[in-house]
């Protein structure tokens, strides 16, 4: 699957900074339609009202959480299918296996740059 | 010595009971026994109050030293003027970092955004931009110096609490949580809120990678 650079991606994080940095990455990279969520419900409000290619999603954050947020999004059957990349300062172990086990398509570890952000993005479409 | 007297006189009461066991006691020596009775508890009182009185000196003491270690704790301090401080100190930490990055950002954005078509306007933008970078990076100088009063805040509670514990003999009880606290430690634990780990502690992308199998 090639990686589509006019696929509308969903941003969830809450902090705003963090926001346009990725947005700002995307950019870099290539994709300009970015859409953004400051938690786990507010983004799953927003992807059951328009089909996105990807949800970038943080994972500590009040009240849903990004880890509950892939849990959601797999468990409901119309968005089952949505690629999920969590990017987050959690870096246990115990955390990869949990979201690996939940169906996270891939887990970016912050800071980060550019170039990991779009080699997981490729990653995940199979580029 | 009152030991003694208490044994000895417990030994007559039992010689007395033996003797009576088949026969009626005549009144002398119902009061006999009565008298080797109230003896005894004499005794005993006496040594209760002995014993009782030690037991509230040594009450008293311990109060006493609670007030006095209470009292250098200096709780007024803290709560009041310390720890407000603390928090003063960081939320100025967290307001001009916001403001650093913000002037970074729109500074990267511009000069990301700029036409490089004329090529004088293009080097006054950058310079400008740059300098504005320079300027948003004095922030670090400041919040540093805030985070060393802060610290030193966290010290002086940790040498206060750690006295107070060890004259005490505090001993931690498991389970101590308010309400609050109890549903945020749960949510924590259950939802693998662990938070960003210090250097060496936590695990890299390359390790991540290789869970992953993927590039």
């Amino acid at each position: 699957m090639a990686v589509d650079h006019t696929m509308p991606i969903l941003v969830v994080d809450d902090y705003k900074t963090m926001i346009r940095i990725i947005r700002n990455l995307l950019k870099q990279i290539g994709f300009d339609d970015v859409d953004e969520a400051a938690d786990g419900s507010e983004a799953l409000g927003k992807l059951r009202e328009k089909k996105y290619g990807l949800v970038i999603s943080d994972w500590n954050m009040e009240p849903m959480t990004g880890y509950e947020l892939l849990k959601e999004v797999r468990a409901d059957e119309k968005l089952a299918r949505t690629p999920f990349i969590m990017v987050t300062a959690e870096s246990k172990t115990e955390n990869v296996i949990a979201a690996k086990k939940a169906g996270v398509n891939n887990y970016i570890v912050k800071p980060f740059n550019a170039q990991t952000l779009k080699s997981k993005i490729d990653a995940v479409f199979g580029d | 010595m009152a030991a003694t007297k208490k044994k000895q006189h417990f030994g007559e009461m039992h010689t007395f009971a033996r003797e009576h066991e088949s026969k009626e006691p005549n009144f002398a020596e119902v009061m006999k026994l009565a008298a080797l009775a109230a003896e005894s508890m004499e005794a005993f009182c006496a040594s209760m109050d002995a014993t009782t009185y030690r037991e509230l000196r040594e009450i008293a003491n311990y109060i006493e030293t609670m007030k006095s270690e209470i009292g250098v704790f200096q709780v007024n301090d803290l709560k009041e003027s310390r720890i407000p401080a603390a928090g003063e100190e960081l939320d100025a930490i967290i307001k001009a970092t916001e403001e650093a990055t913000n002037t970074i950002m729109e500074s990267a954005e511009a000069l990301m955004a700029a036409e490089p078509k004329d090529l004088k306007s293009y080097q006054a933008l950058v310079n400008d931009k740059v300098m504005a970078i320079f300027e948003a990076c004095s922030f670090q100088d400041i919040t540093g110096q805030r985070v060393a009063k802060v610290v030193e805040t966290l010290q002086m509670i940790e040498s206060r609490v750690g006295r107070f514990a060890d004259a005490v003999n505090a001993k931690d009880v498991a389970g101590f949580l308010d309400d609050r606290e109890a549903t945020r430690a749960q949510r924590k634990e259950s939802l693998m809120l662990n938070g960003p780990q210090l250097k060496g502690q936590g695990i890299d992308q390359k390790y991540v990678d290789d869970m992953f199998g993927k590039k």
